[in-house]
């Protein structure tokens, strides 16, 4: 079996420059993948899905990719009918379930038991898919970014990662505000407040 | 002080203790009776888009019933209906950052619920968002004493200014403050939402 490192190094070409929200020990392997401001890490167990659907439901002209894994899929499981219900098309969410709570000292989740595809489907999502070889992931990720339908792509990994991935060096609130400016920059609109004289 | 003069001839005594006449606790909400929860529903969402939010989540309660309604029925809000009040705040927090001004209307357990993600998401990472939460078990509501008692210290707990809302004419001003107050600390500011202001029993 694979680690998740694998497959995320299969699609990170073919991101373009889809928004990505990530946190745990996925963000420092997709950072290395991926550089960019268009990358958010986030703290909130379970938050990575419904923040990415809220940037979903905010942008629906672009790309958001969201870099899930099994301990906050299953600590969100209300999120799945409320973002299957708006089915925002351009949110494409990944999990990697290495059925362990990896960045909290690895002890297992119930994602042995829970199938997250089902789960997912049951949800409400119209596609939500099991793939097994960062290959199968690839081909995956490629037909939902044409697809441009909300999408579940899963796969069982190994837990761990690369030892040589360079260091994430990320102030996770320097991180959010970048990430704004570039949704500034890109989107061509202001959002941060332009300073405390501005108006209501 | 009490002065108390007895009539022989008609038999009843006035007391002039206006001071004490407090003592039976039975509360009187002034709900003005020409307005009904229809009619508050509508001038609370109309105060949500002056102060700017365009983005709402909720979580029902039924003395918020209305209220969740009118912002279903308005094309200029983004409703979307929640499961938990807890991702709902995820889901404020990404379009806010895609520049929504975004609004939760949940009960107060409903802000129970969302105190992680408020904490470790709204609060750590300086993302504001309006909180309408109903406040059961506010003075004079019977069966949600729990809930109301730890309420008002849970928002303090947290460090999340808030404002009691009672009367529907400061509908306007409270919720453009507030709005003004949580864009401009980027952090989260609750109202909290009464009996009176919602036109309900």
């Amino acid at each position: 079996m694979m680690q998740r490192y694998d497959f995320l190094k299969a699609i990170a070409g073919d991101a373009g420059n889809a928004l990505a929200v990530c946190t745990g020990w996925g963000a420092r392997e997709w950072w290395a993948l991926r550089p960019g401001d268009e990358n958010l890490k986030t703290r909130t167990l379970g938050l990575v899905s419904s923040i990415a659907a809220g940037l979903a439901l905010a942008l629906p002209q672009r790309k958001v990719i969201a870099i899930d894994g099994d301990g906050a899929f299953l600590m969100n499981l209300c999120g799945l009918p409320t973002i299957a219900l708006q089915s925002p098309p351009n949110l494409i969410h990944l999990l990697f379930d290495n059925e362990c709570y990896e960045a909290s000292g690895g002890t297992p989740t119930a994602s042995h038991v829970a199938d997250a595809v089902a789960l997912a489907r049951g949800a409400g999502y119209k596609h939500a898919i099991w793939v097994k070889t960062p290959s199968e992931f690839h081909s995956e990720f490629v037909q939902a970014c044409k697809r441009n339908e909300l999408t579940l792509i899963a796969a069982k990994v190994e837990p761990g990662q690369p030892g040589d991935l360079p260091p994430l060096r990320l102030d996770e609130i320097e991180n959010k505000y970048r990430f704004m400016r570039y949704l500034e920059e890109t989107e061509k609109r202001g959002i941060l407040s332009p300073g405390f004289d501005s108006k209501l | 002080m009490a002065l108390i003069f007895l009539d022989n001839t008609s038999g009843f005594a006035v007391s002039l203790a206006k001071q004490t006449s407090n003592l039976r606790l039975k509360f009187n909400p002034t709900v003005d009776p020409n307005m009904n929860a229809k009619q508050h529903a509508v001038r609370i969402v109309a105060g949500l888009k002056k102060a700017g939010v365009d983005f709402v989540a909720t979580l029902p309660d039924e003395k918020m019933v209305e209220v969740i309604r009118s912002v279903e029925g308005d094309p200029e809000l983004k409703h979307i209906p929640l499961c938990r009040e807890e991702e709902g705040i995820g889901i404020c927090a990404g379009a806010y950052l895609a520049g929504k001004k975004t609004a939760l209307i949940m009960q107060n357990a409903g802000f129970l619920n969302s105190c992680n993600a408020l904490t470790t998401t709204c609060l750590q990472f300086q993302i504001p968002t309006l909180l309408l939460i109903y406040y059961a078990g506010d003075m004079g509501d019977r069966g949600f004493t729990t809930l109301g008692s730890v309420t008002e210290p849970a928002l303090q707990a947290l460090g999340i200014r808030y404002v009691i809302l009672r009367k529907a004419d400061e509908i306007d001003e409270t919720l453009c403050g507030a709005q003004i107050l949580a864009e401009d600390s980027k952090k989260p500011v609750a109202v909290l939402l009464t009996k009176t202001v919602l036109g309900v029993k």
